[in-house]
């Protein structure tokens, strides 16, 4: 499960038609580490974890893990190479139960007892997905269903979890709650990358982070350093 | 009296016609592809179960398997050769390319099998089922009660095995599917070949009711397209529902007014719900 990770994205450029979205983007994560990408609406954080995650292929530049080119991998490859991806808008298969749901995310594994017991973890993990389990996912609430799309990418058994948005549009409580998880998965020798738009609570999250502006990388490093940049303060967190 | 007579032979029609149109849903729903060959897998389908019969007296139900086998290769082969390369295009590019593979296999068919009127004559048919006033064939009994198994057979397979979880996933959400490492384009491939499938096995249980004939597969296709709209699309119990609704109605319209009319009475409902309930009777709930 744990094991040596290097995640290693070098110069990716990619888009959309004849939209280029990235110019050179270099981000790496370390096994252990949090990670976190911030940066305004629009500048292109999604479009990189769609590369992350082999959704979108590359137009140019390289994704490696463990230093197997993964470039033009399928999706299918990344989550085999142990790359879970929990999308912007949680995107969970709403007309089935939050067990089938969880399930989904274990789809490429074979082991059954260790899938049932992993199952087990996750509602240890998150209880009301557990009281839930039958319930369609499509009735659960923002939160929940944020807990249940976490749950679904934990049951891949990654060693990098990708998160795009982990807070848009939740109560701060539920924040806190996911948050709290996010670090006990990440103990537990998982690897996080996560997207935020709310950077002072990402910077608090996370080890190192990048801040990407209109598809550049333009500042890096320990993420307690960038919050206490003046730059970094004034143009996402309103504070000089 | 004579009404429980329209009504029984209503619910055999409508079972038939489940069967042709839940594979046409499938497609449909999962794919986004509107399928024109549809109608002709029917009737090819039907063929496979003639031949069978005329040339080695293999029963049209033995054949159901036969037909659906051969059936599933040929929609597999289509779609992951050919539709799977223009799947993410709008849904009139699909159509136009299911039209024109429609005009060829179909005409194919015209050229090898002829545009006459073949019949599977059963030598030995199943003794007719007498309940009461109610007279009911019992081989057209039997192909009901096959076609109501096959269709609750996709339905099971739907709900609870790995490729029919994956292909839920799919019609759901196509990307989310492809981050749990479900491979699409072979699910799309699956998914089509078992459209096929169907349509071959209802073609199979058809034989021994309708005149096969290549002329005949743009009304199988219009039964279909008719189920998919009454019942709501892309859900096995929509089909079964709207099935048997356009074989009641068909039955009872039939009755009343006769069966030269049987047409335009289903599209009058058609038109009808499309004003009252466009969604389908069952909607999108019933994605399974």
């Amino acid at each position: 499960m744990s094991g040596e990770l290097a995640f290693l994205a070098s110069d990716v450029e990619a888009g959309y038609g004849d939209v280029q979205v990235l110019w050179g983007v270099s981000i790496e994560v370390r096994a252990g580490e949090i990670v976190c990408i911030v940066g305004s609406n629009g500048v292109g954080k999604s479009t990189f974890m769609r590369c992350a995650s082999g959704l979108l292929p590359l137009r140019a530049g390289t994704i490696a893990i463990d230093g197997v080119d993964m470039s033009t991998a399928s999706s299918a490859d990344f989550v085999r190479a142990g790359v879970a991806h929990v999308p912007e808008g949680r995107r969970l298969f709403s007309a089935m139960s939050v067990r089938d749901n969880l399930l989904m995310g274990a789809y490429l594994r074979e082991d059954k007892a260790e899938i049932e017991a992993d199952l087990e973890k996750v509602y240890a993990s998150f209880p009301i997905l557990a009281e839930r389990r039958k319930q369609d996912a499509g009735t659960l609430s923002g939160g929940e269903q944020q807990m249940c799309a976490i749950g679904r990418g934990m049951m891949a058994r990654p060693r990098l979890l990708l998160i795009d948005e982990l807070s848009l549009g939740l109560a701060p409580r539920i924040v806190d709650l996911l948050s709290d998880q996010l670090r006990v998965i990440n103990e537990q020798g998982v690897a996080v990358l996560l997207v935020e738009q709310d950077v002072m609570n990402a910077l608090e999250l996370a080890d190192r982070a990048y801040v990407i502006d209109r598809g550049r990388v333009t500042a890096s490093g320990e993420a307690a350093e960038l919050a206490a940049d003046p730059r970094i303060r004034e143009a996402y967190m309103g504070l000089a | 009296m004579i009404y429980f007579q329209v009504l029984a032979n209503g619910l055999i029609l409508g079972g038939l016609y489940a069967c042709i149109a839940v594979g046409f849903s499938l497609v449909w729903g999962v794919l986004n592809v509107i399928n024109i060959l549809h109608g002709t897998f029917v009737v090819l389908g039907a063929y496979v179960a003639w031949f069978a019969y005329a040339y080695f007296g293999i029963h049209p139900f033995v054949s159901v398997v036969i037909a659906g086998a051969i059936l599933y290769v040929i929609g597999h082969a289509i779609q992951a050769g050919l539709i799977n390369r223009v799947i993410a295009a709008p849904v009139l590019i699909t159509l136009t390319l299911t039209f024109g593979l429609d005009l060829m296999l179909n005409n194919a068919m015209l050229v090898a099998f002829t545009a006459d009127y073949r019949q599977v004559n059963l030598a030995n048919p199943l003794p007719a089922i007498i309940i009461g006033p109610v007279f009911l064939p019992g081989d057209r009994v039997a192909a009901m009660v096959l076609a109501f198994l096959l269709t609750g057979l996709l339905w099971r397979t739907l709900r609870d095995s790995k490729i029919g979880r994956a292909i839920v996933a799919v019609r759901m959400d196509r990307e989310a599917a492809a981050l749990m490492g479900v491979p699409v384009a072979r699910i799309n491939a699956i998914t089509f070949g078992i459209g096929a499938l169907m349509a071959g096995a209802a073609g199979a249980l058809l034989s021994i009711v309708y005149p096969i004939s290549p002329i005949n597969a743009p009304i199988f296709l219009g039964k279909a397209f008719i189920v998919c709209v009454i019942g709501g699309l892309g859900s096995v119990p929509g089909a079964m529902v709207g099935g048997i609704a356009l074989g009641v109605v068909e039955a009872f319209g039939a009755f009343w007014f006769g069966p030269e009319h049987a047409l335009t009475i289903s599209f009058g409902l058609l038109l009808l719900l499309l004003f009252v309930r466009p969604g389908g009777i069952l909607g999108k709930k019933g994605y399974e």
